[in-house]
């Protein structure tokens, strides 16, 4: 067994990686459901909690890199800023589009460089793109994202990235790895 | 005072949803029919859901779920349609400029074929 299965035998031996973070946000939300911490209801919540975690985290792998750390929280909330600026930028861009006398744009679908490696982090990417300023997601490749650009102003990858991704990439960067 | 701050957003909130409707009339293709129904549709839906809570304030909490779940179903609904589009070849509009996936997917095509 090479030591790197072994670490992960081991860390499953307690608890799977991610396993509090997630076990944590359903029971806020069972909490915030039902507005009422009553021991039945909280009983019933902390068991529902508990298995849906236990399964998530031991069958698939999509939970395990997001480790709950004061850095990760703190780049979560920078994240939650810059996308509420993004989206009210983006939805007074779209009315510009809109309501102009004639609709001059030029649409286009570039591709643009993803560094992010796990499925949740290129998730909340692909879903922080689309509600920006006037980028949608078409599909993804390994490493490469393909977007549908309102008014393309570069089809240089590299430069691309920065426009769209780079307000976003190194916040969720650091919380989904 | 409350409710008068609440209906304004939630008009402005009714402005924007409008907006997306005029969006969708007006631009010139599928791809960004969508786009215009995406963005401007979700932060309408936003200020809605913000505009209630100032009447409900109780329901503070379970508005914000809410919204978070708009903001993660909104994008993906657009993504597949946009995608699905494009897979079947609805044309784009004549003043689309580059079409990298197209691209891709000819030198897919390409690749398998000559291996």
């Amino acid at each position: 067994m090479s030591p790197v299965e072994e670490e992960s035998q081991r860390a499953n031996a307690a608890l799977p990686r991610g396993f509090a973070g997630l076990w944590l946000l359903l029971l806020a939300l069972w909490i915030v459901f039902n507005a009422s911490v009553a021991p039945a209801i909280l009983f019933v919540g902390l068991l529902a909690a508990t298995a849906i975690a236990w399964i998530f985290t031991t069958r698939t792998a999509v939970w395990s890199g997001v480790l709950l750390t004061p850095g990760t929280l703190f780049h979560f909330l920078a994240y939650t800023g810059v996308f509420v600026i993004e989206l009210v930028k983006a939805n007074l861009n779209m009315l510009r589009y809109v309501y102009a006398p004639r609709i001059d744009i030029h649409p286009g679908i570039v591709k643009i460089n993803l560094r992010l490696r796990s499925p949740i982090g290129r998730l909340a990417l692909a879903n922080s793109i689309a509600l920006t300023p006037g980028s949608l997601v078409m599909d993804i490749d390994e490493d490469a994202l393909f977007i549908h650009w309102l008014d393309v102003r570069t089809t240089d990858p590299e430069q691309a990235t920065e426009m769209i991704a780079g307000a976003f990439d190194k916040h969720l960067g650091k919380v989904f790895g | 005072m409350a409710e008068t701050i609440g209906s304004i957003i939630i008009l402005a909130g009714a402005f924007f949803h409008f907006s997306a409707g005029v969006g969708l009339l007006r631009m010139p293709d599928t791809y960004t029919r969508i786009q215009a129904g995406t963005k401007a549709s979700t932060l309408g839906n936003i200020l809605v859901l913000a505009g209630l809570g100032f009447y409900h304030p109780d329901w503070a909490l379970k508005l914000l779920v809410v919204a978070y779940f708009v903001l993660l179903t909104n994008p993906l609904s657009s993504h597949a349609l946009s995608r699905a589009a494009h897979a079947i070849r609805i044309p784009m509009a004549p003043s689309t400029v580059v079409d990298a996936l197209t691209e891709r997917n000819a030198a897919r095509a390409e690749k398998s074929g000559s291996s």
